[in-house]
C-alpha cells in the first residue's frame, strides 16, 4: 500500500480521475485535471481539463483549456481553448476563443468563438489600416515631388508586366499595392 | 501507487465510486463508496461518509467509516464520526471522536 509521504511528493498538482472512478456531482478546482473514468455534473476549473480515451465526462464544462480525446456530453465553456482530438466525440455546445477539431473527431453541437472580425475582400485591403501608406506613396510615385520615390516608378513598372513578385512577402504585397494602383493611373 | 488523485485545490461536491484506489489531497463532501482503499493524504478534508476495503486517514474526515478491512488513524489526523471495521489503527497523535464497532458482519 503507498505511503503517505511518497504520494504527496509525485503529484505536481495534477489530479488525475481513474478507469473505474465515477465521481457524480461538482468538482472545482485551481488545477490541471485528467479524466479516464466517468464524471457527471459540474466540472469547474482554472486551468486544463483532459479527457483521455477511457474518460466519460456527462457535465457542463467550464475550463481554461480543453483537450478531449474521450466522450463529452454537455457544453463546454473555455477561456483559452477547446481541442477534440482524434478519439473525441463530444455533443453539447462549444464556447471558446480558440477551438481545434482534428481530423477523425466526432461533434455535434454549436460553436461559439466570441466576436469574430469582418473578413477582408481584396479590395477593401487598400482601405483598411495597413492601405494608407500604399495609397500615400503611390501618390507621390506619380507626381515626381518625392526625389526617392520616381526612382521606383520605372522600377516598379517593369515588374508590373512581368508579374512574379519580389522575393520578401510584406515588400511584395506593398509592390502588390502600389503596382495595381499605377496601373490604373497609367491607363 | 494509487491511479485516483484528488489534488488539493480540487473540491468535490458528489459522490465518488470507484473500484480502485484513490488518493484525497484536496477537500470531498458527500458520499465515497470504494471497493479498495482510500487514502486521506494530510491536507485532505473530507466530510463524507465513507465505504471502503482499507482506509487510511492523515488528514480531516468527518463522517461516518465503514471498513470492509481496516481503518488506520495516522497521527496528526483529525477524525469525526462512527468507525465501523474488523482492524482499527489509531496511532498516537491522531485525534478521534465517534464510535468504533469491531464486530464482524
Amino acid at each position: 500500500m503507498a505511503t503517505l509521504g511518497k504520494d504527496s511528493n509525485t503529484t505536481n498538482g495534477r489530479t488525475i480521475i481513474g478507469e473505474s472512478i465515477l465521481v457524480n456531482g461538482r468538482l472545482d478546482g485551481d488545477e490541471d485535471l485528467t479524466v479516464r473514468g466517468r464524471v457527471e455534473g459540474n466540472i469547474n476549473l482554472t486551468k486544463t481539463l483532459v479527457v483521455e480515451s477511457s474518460g466519460i465526462v456527462k457535465a457542463d464544462v467550464s475550463v481554461r483549456n480543453c483537450i478531449i480525446s474521450g466522450v463529452v456530453v454537455g457544453n463546454v465553456t473555455a477561456t483559452e481553448s477547446v481541442e477534440l482530438t482524434q478519439e473525441g466525440r463530444m455533443v453539447g455546445d462549444i464556447k471558446s476563443p480558440r477551438v481545434i477539431i482534428v481530423d477523425g473527431a466526432s461533434f455535434r453541437g454549436r460553436v461559439d468563438m466570441g466576436d469574430l472580425e469582418a473578413p477582408r475582400s481584396v479590395g477593401d485591403r487598400p482601405r483598411v489600416a495597413p492601405a494608407p501608406a500604399p495609397v500615400r506613396t503611390s501618390t507621390v510615385v506619380t507626381r515626381p515631388s518625392a526625389p526617392v520615390k520616381p526612382a521606383s516608378v520605372p522600377a516598379v513598372i517593369k515588374p508590373a508586366s512581368a508579374p512574379p513578385a519580389p522575393p520578401l512577402p510584406p515588400a511584395a504585397a506593398l509592390a502588390n499595392a502600389k503596382r495595381k494602383v499605377i496601373v490604373k493611373r497609367k491607363k | 501507487m494509487a491511479n485516483t488523485v484528488i489534488g488539493s485545490s480540487i473540491m468535490i461536491d458528489g459522490e465518488i465510486s470507484g473500484d480502485e484506489d484513490l488518493v484525497i489531497q484536496g477537500t470531498v463532501k458527500g458520499k465515497i463508496s470504494l471497493k479498495e482503499s482510500l487514502i486521506v493524504e494530510g491536507s485532505g478534508v473530507v466530510e463524507a461518509d465513507i465505504e471502503t476495503q482499507n482506509v487510511e486517514i492523515g488528514g480531516q474526515v468527518t463522517g461516518n467509516i465503514v471498513a470492509t478491512d481496516k481503518v488506520e488513524l495516522k497521527s496528526d489526523c483529525r477524525v469525526v464520526g462512527d468507525i465501523k471495521a474488523p482492524r482499527v489503527l489509531i496511532a498516537d497523535g491522531a485525534s478521534f471522536k465517534g464510535n468504533v464497532d469491531m464486530d464482524r458482519k
